[in-house]
């Protein structure tokens, strides 16, 4: 028998060394970080860690290496990881002076990042040039109790994109503006013997449930939290969108199976809208690309609208969240200084091409927007493209996605009862009770 | 000095001028010394690697930790923890999805093992090697890249098991988009994928087995299906047992195709208890209670293992 028992060492050993990972981070966590670097002549070598492709990644390389003629002391190596693993890296690595010692950020981990003494912040003369050259709102995004802690670059929002040949073919004239248009135009566009849904939504991929939503929410004068940090979205304003999921549902414009994202934030809903299947959806800026990619020549039959106005509502507001590189708080000071000096020349007017920063150039090559007011300046022409256009627009009225610690977990709660709510498990008023607890509960255990 | 001779032919006679009882304990002793320096490497391994690990997860799981700070700098918050973890819907759901993960995959796994293993031990089967071959394939081939194949026959509406289903009027389940398919879904991926390493298993058991036992029963008149169930069976046990731990301990460690294919999702129907340990310490910066929710899994492991262990020592 202790044959059978020796079996069962092998999950146990697996548990075992899953622990010793955590150990093993725990211990690479508790490196002190060295002194102070005398002087600012010595060799450094820094990394960049992003979540970039490969053709950005090269863009990125290029800056490093224009820096090196200005820098030569200052080595840049770019380290790329996916989306998906580039908060686990920073987790595993960033805790370390030996860690990356830049690293692209979602404005949302930053709070987390700065209890934690992750992330530095900016020097005085670095923070100031940043206040003098960003936009208020999107600095905003890059501090904590009114500390920079990086360089802001890219702002996501989100807006309706609609093909307009299925408008045509429904003999729609135009996007719906309203909540009561967005009902009848999607019903309109649905041919379920056709495998064609009017409106699309996205599960499995929290961002892509939960912003979408609150952007509807945020027209129709609703938030994730209230102003005392809790869940508000037993509000009226949000549970309307909820009912308003349910109408869609019961119209059949809403068909859950086409819905589902993969890890890499692509699959079926991506596959649906660029095969014509899909009438309607709610999606922000930084698809563009992938949308080109996948359409081809169809690609000429998208277009973009704001966000429809619910009736409690005023103005389209998109939930809007942003990136920014940060600088390691844990690497030495020479580290942190050769940081700083790559930064600012990434991100300052002289790195790119006709006024533009290298930042600014490599993200509008992507389709997303870039931050800095110089920057949007340079590429005016490439951002009145007619997709981009309606995200440019939509800036002003942005609603920025609530920054605190535990917004990740907070946003996996509410994406679970918004998908509980798609699939007809829960009814809108009960998943919205049920995801204001989870919400609350779950930035209460992040330490709220 | 205190020695034992070896006389062969003799047994076991006494070296002179030693008494008896002293030599023994000696003998003992060095036994004792020997087993401690043989065993130390592998005691040593153990120790470092499973034994530590083991009680840092505990120690951990005791803390409120982001994984950012060092692990001297954890926030002691005792068995809040445990109690988030059993009070958790989201832990529970994991749970319960990875016991209907583990249950649905051992109920289809191992009989369509055990038929397709018979199938392919009859001795006069032709191309029997090649259809082996074809089936250890699926258990070699990364999961990776079998997830981007399976990712596409899954797909609504335009892969090709929904557009084959459409073209016989039959309603497609969803599959991976559908919360009350998406696990079922994933069991078939699993099943497709390990099915072929556990016939291969059963295949090997199956050689075990003396050929006189089946020719004897053939002289008492046993056909066939006699023969399987009065012979085959009941000495393809060790292997069975075997396979069947093997498809337990595989199905609790299911990792990639939820994190490549569902992300836990449709609505948690998806989600087993890796993919919430990965997500809980990861993505929320829990690592205290991911600990508690990977010290709670090894325990009910051992219960499972105890129980299992009793059970077959009573059969025997």
């Amino acid at each position: 028998m202790t044959h059978v028992s020796s079996r069962w060492q092998r999950p146990i050993a697996a548990l075992a060394v899953g622990a010793a990972a955590l150990a093993l981070t725990a211990c690479s966590s508790d490196e002190e970080p060295t002194p102070a670097a005398e002087g600012g002549g010595a060799a450094q070598e820094i990394t960049f860690l992003t979540h970039w492709g490969p053709d950005q990644v090269a863009q990125l390389e290029a800056a490093a290496e224009g820096f090196k003629e200005i820098e030569p002391d200052i080595t840049v190596t770019v380290q790329a990881v996916p989306f998906a693993n580039l908060l686990s890296t920073l987790r595993t690595q960033g805790g370390s002076g030996s860690g990356p010692t830049i690293a692209s950020i979602y404005d949302l981990w930053l709070p987390e990042l700065v209890r934690d003494g992750v992330a530095a912040p900016a020097p005085d003369d670095t923070s100031s040039s940043i206040t003098d050259a960003w936009p208020g709102n999107v600095v905003e995004a890059a501090s904590k109790d009114g500390v920079v802690y990086g360089f802001p670059n890219e702002v996501d929002l989100y807006a309706l994109n609609y093909n307009t040949r299925l408008f045509e073919e429904a003999g729609l004239d135009g996007p719906p503006a309203t909540f009561d248009e967005l009902v009848a135009d999607a019903k309109a566009l649905t041919d379920a013997g056709a495998g064609q849904q009017g409106f699309g939504v996205i599960t499995n991929w929290s961002s892509g449930a939960v912003h979408p939503f609150l952007s509807l929410a945020a027209s129709n004068g609703g938030h994730l939290l209230d102003d005392s940090g809790k869940a508000a979205l037993t509000d009226e304003s949000v549970v309307a969108v909820a009912e308003l999921y349910e109408q869609l549902l019961a119209d059949g414009s809403i068909d859950p199976n086409m819905s589902a994202a993969n890890a890499n934030t692509t699959g079926p809903f991506l596959d649906n809208f660029a095969n014509g299947k899909t009438g309607m959806i709610i999606m922000a800026n930084w698809w563009q690309s992938a949308l080109k990619d996948a359409m081809g020549d169809a690609y000429a039959d998208i277009a973009t609208a704001p966000i429809p106005v619910g009736p409690d509502g005023d103005t389209a507001s998109s939930i809007s969240y942003s990136w920014l590189t940060m600088v390691n708080g844990n690497a030495d000071q020479g580290q942190q200084d050769a940081a700083w000096k790559f930064l600012t020349y990434l991100n300052g007017p002289d790195s790119g091409e006709a006024g533009s920063s290298a930042m600014g150039d490599i993200l509008v090559g992507m389709g997303i927007l870039p931050s800095r007011t110089s920057d949007l300046d340079a590429h005016a022409e490439a951002l009145s493209d007619p997709f981009l256009a309606a995200y440019v627009d939509g800036l002003a009225d942005a609603t920025p996605f609530p920054t605190v610690i535990g917004g990740a977990a907070a946003s996996e709660a509410l994406q679970k009862h918004i998908e509980s709510l798609v699939f007809g498990q829960e009814g809108a008023q009960a998943a919205m009770e049920a995801a204001a607890g989870e919400v609350d509960a779950a930035l209460a255990a992040a330490g709220n | 000095m205190t020695v034992m001779l070896e006389s062969p032919g003799r047994g076991t006679i006494r070296a002179r001028g030693v008494p008896p009882t002293a030599r023994r304990g000696t003998a003992v002793k060095r036994h004792r010394l020997a087993a401690v320096g043989f065993l130390s490497p592998a005691l040593v391994l153990i120790l470092v690697f499973i034994a530590v690990p083991m009680v840092m997860t505990f120690w951990i799981s005791l803390h409120r930790w982001s994984m950012f700070t060092p692990i001297t700098d954890m926030d002691w918050v005792g068995l809040d923890n445990y109690r988030a973890v059993v009070t958790g819907s989201t832990h529970l759901a994991a749970l319960r999805n990875t016991v209907v993960y583990v249950a649905l995959s051992a109920a289809i796994t191992i009989p369509l093992a055990v038929l397709l293993a018979l199938l392919l031990y009859v001795p006069r089967l032709r191309g029997r090697g090649l259809v082996r071959v074809i089936l250890f394939a699926t258990y070699v081939v990364p999961t990776v890249a079998i997830v981007i194949v399976w990712s596409n026959l899954y797909a609504p509406s335009y892969g090709p098991i929904d557009a084959t289903l459409s073209a016989l009027g039959v309603t497609s389940p969803g599959w991976l988009s559908n919360p009350s398919s998406a696990l079922i879904s994933l069991v078939i991926f699993n099943v497709w994928q390990m099915l072929g390493y556990y016939v291969v298993l059963l295949v090997a058991g199956l050689t075990q087995i003396p050929e006189e036992v089946y020719e004897a029963a053939r002289i008492d008149g046993a056909g066939p299906i006699r023969q399987t169930v009065s012979i085959t069976i009941p000495l393809l046990r060790n292997t069975l047992v075997f396979v069947f731990l093997m498809t337990v301990v595989n199905s609790i460690q299911v990792f990639d195709p939820v994190y490549l294919l569902t992300q836990g999702g449709p609505a948690n129907s998806t989600n087993v208890l890796s993919f919430d340990i990965q997500r809980t310490a990861f993505q929320n910066g829990l690592a205290g209670e991911a600990s508690a929710l990977a010290f709670s899994l090894l325990i009910l492991l051992c219960l499972v293992a105890a129980v299992v262990s009793k059970g077959l020592r009573r059969r025997t």
